[in-house]
């Protein structure tokens, strides 16, 4: 934009010291990619859900049963 | 009448087309008119064994205790480069770690997770303990009560009369003379019913019956003594073995008996010993791979990958290590053609669609980017990753100037997932943009006191939630004296945020870190590398 650069002109003095403060920013945690899972870690995950799944059928029907005695 | 097939021949057939649970029920059938008919038992401890068969050689669930309680590394304070415990000393390149997501012991984030990598390897008890059991990130106390044991209960409580075999009335001696069985049973109560002790026993007295002269027998009781936490006995059986016969798998064990002993320049070795005599074999390159990786050596790493990716093109762990290494070295145009290659082979998940549409986000593709977030959110199986989505969502909100929509997805992680840390850190990120500070106190305080499950977040991204202003003009600090002290260490220590000085050689160094309120994608990820290296 050369109009932009007509109105705003740099100073850069020739002579003496030139200070910048340098301000910390605050700065982001990063964008994260997400790690692919290993075939045998996919494996065990579903193991491990199959298991307490059928753990929690066993103990529902169990509490049917208790539930039905008591009746 | 209709012919009916031999039942034992059926159950074979079964057995060959991986149909495990009605190949188990014939030979339940069979065992039950003829308890006695080996080869049906036979079948059965093979096909409950395949069920739960997972690969020894990825296995890893280390516990607590035997992580703290260590007493088998041989050097606590190892020199530069020769340790895994010392992630940060490695000479390796690769990108910054300002820019890599890391993991809680402060390794980079890996493209591939693994059993053994999944929640890395905390440096302190402390943290150790902090580390919430949940389903994901669970690390048990001890090995002892890890995975498979749960594992094994369930399988317990599952079968209505009790397990198929009742270890404690068997008579190891006699099977261990018989070797065609004593395989079998073997393999049924090492995976299966876990019982390490029972198939240690077993393979010993099977070792003796076949003079020492088995390798296979060796490589198993090198295996149970790995479980049991007995390297030294484990080195042992495996040398033992190598000398008998050259395996694949027995270098891999060997390699792996290394780890826990933090002596990863010796797995190398070995590693390329095995080279030598498996020219090229993929396991074997993809072990030394990760070990390099392990050690923050990330150039050498992606090397070894490539060197995989050359035998095997299809290989999955290297493609998304080498995608992830590119991503984050500032490269997402060739990040995106890794992860499009694992798209084409058939990936269809949550993890792949959002490192897409990452991608596609920074490599300026912008049509794809928000319809494979989409079919993330849809693909996502739990909290955590829905979470992770919307984290990385966020960063996109942030990258178009859309603030509110940010400040939404950020929101939105939190909800799915309460424990997110870098999410506080950015929603503090934003509240400090629109000037609440009041707020960002809160984010910086809930932060605070996140346990750190995920743990991607490393002490100066910590730090630079609590950071609110320059020192010396924060009115806030002069009233929390506890509070300046630790913003000072912080300062003091990471690289990142210099102190607040005048720099009068500001003509020779790089122009400081300004950071624009609404950044373009791909400027600042260059202009962060730069700031960081002075």
């Amino acid at each position: 934009m050369p109009e932009v650069k007509s109105m705003f002109r740099e100073v850069l003095p020739k002579q003496g010291q030139m200070s910048v403060e340098d301000v910390p920013a605050m700065v982001m945690c990063k964008p994260k990619l997400l790690p692919l899972k290993s075939v045998t870690l996919e494996k065990l995950e579903k193991m491990q859900r199959e298991a307490q799944e059928t753990i929690r059928q066993q103990e529902a029907a169990q509490r049917e049963q208790q539930q039905q005695q008591k009746q | 009448m209709e012919m009916q097939m031999d039942p034992l021949f059926l159950a074979w057939s079964y057995f060959r087309r991986r149909k495990f649970q009605p190949c188990s029920e014939i030979c339940g059938q069979i065992l039950e008119t003829n308890p006695y008919d080996q080869a049906a038992w036979s079948l059965k401890t093979q096909v409950l064994t395949e069920m739960v068969y997972v690969d020894e050689v990825d296995v890893d669930q280390e516990g607590i205790a035997e992580m703290m309680l260590d007493d088998n590394a041989i050097a606590q304070v190892a020199r530069p480069g020769t340790s895994m415990k010392l992630p940060g000393t490695s000479q390796g390149g690769g990108p910054s770690p300002a820019i890599r997501p890391m993991t809680q012991a402060g390794r980079p984030l890996s493209g591939f997770v693994r059993p053994s990598t999944q929640s890395g390897r905390p440096g302190t008890m402390e943290q150790a303990i902090r580390t919430p059991r949940t389903a994901h990130t669970a690390r048990p106390v001890t090995s002892a009560s890890g995975r498979f044991v749960r594992l094994g209960t369930a399988s317990i409580l599952t079968s209505p009369d009790g397990p198929f075999i009742n270890l404690s009335r068997l008579n190891f001696t006699k099977y261990a003379q018989k070797p065609n069985l004593a395989k079998a049973l073997f393999e049924y109560i090492f995976h299966h019913e876990n019982d390490v002790k029972n198939a240690l026993e077993l393979a010993a007295l099977a070792t003796e019956h076949a003079q020492f002269k088995d390798w296979w027998w060796k490589v198993q009781l090198g295996k149970c003594y790995y479980r049991l936490g007995l390297y030294r006995e484990a080195e042992k059986q495996f040398k033992s073995a190598l000398k008998q016969q050259d395996m694949v798998d027995t270098f891999l064990y060997l390699a792996k008996v290394y780890i826990p002993l933090d002596q990863p320049i010796t797995a190398l070795t070995l590693l390329k010993q095995g080279l030598d005599h498996f020219p090229r074999e993929v396991t074997l390159l993809t072990g030394i791979a990760r070990i390099h990786e392990e050690m923050n050596n990330i150039s050498s790493a992606t090397e070894y990958y490539k060197e995989v990716l050359k035998q095997d093109n299809t290989h999955v762990e290297a493609i998304a290590c080498i995608g992830s290494n590119h991503f984050y070295s500032d490269q997402p145009e060739i990040a995106l053609r890794f992860y499009r290659r694992l798209l084409q082979m058939g990936v269809y998940n949550c993890e792949l669609f959002n490192n897409l549409a990452l991608c596609c986000f920074y490599a300026q593709q912008y049509d794809m980017t928000l319809s494979s977030f989409q079919r993330a959110l849809s693909l996502a199986t739990n909290d955590e990753e829905v979470a992770d989505v919307w984290y990385n969502l966020g960063h996109v909100a942030v990258g178009i100037g859309d603030l509110n929509l940010a400040y939404q997805c950020l929101k939105l992680c939190l909800a799915n997932n309460n424990n997110h840390a870098e999410a506080y850190n950015n929603l503090a990120v934003l509240e400090m943009r629109k000037g609440h500070t009041e707020q960002l106190h809160r984010c910086s305080k809930s932060e605070g006191c996140v346990p750190r499950s995920r743990g991607h977040v490393s002490p100066d991204q910590a730090a630079e939630a609590t950071l609110r202003h320059p020192v010396n003009k924060t009115t806030e600090a002069s009233a929390q004296p506890e509070r300046t002290a630790s913003i000072l260490s912080v300062l003091s220590l990471s690289d990142t945020l210099g102190p607040p000085s005048y720099k009068p050689d500001i003509l020779e160094t790089p122009p400081p870190h300004t950071q624009s309120m609404i950044p373009l994608p791909l400027p600042t990820f260059r202009q962060e590398i730069d700031t960081t290296e002075f």
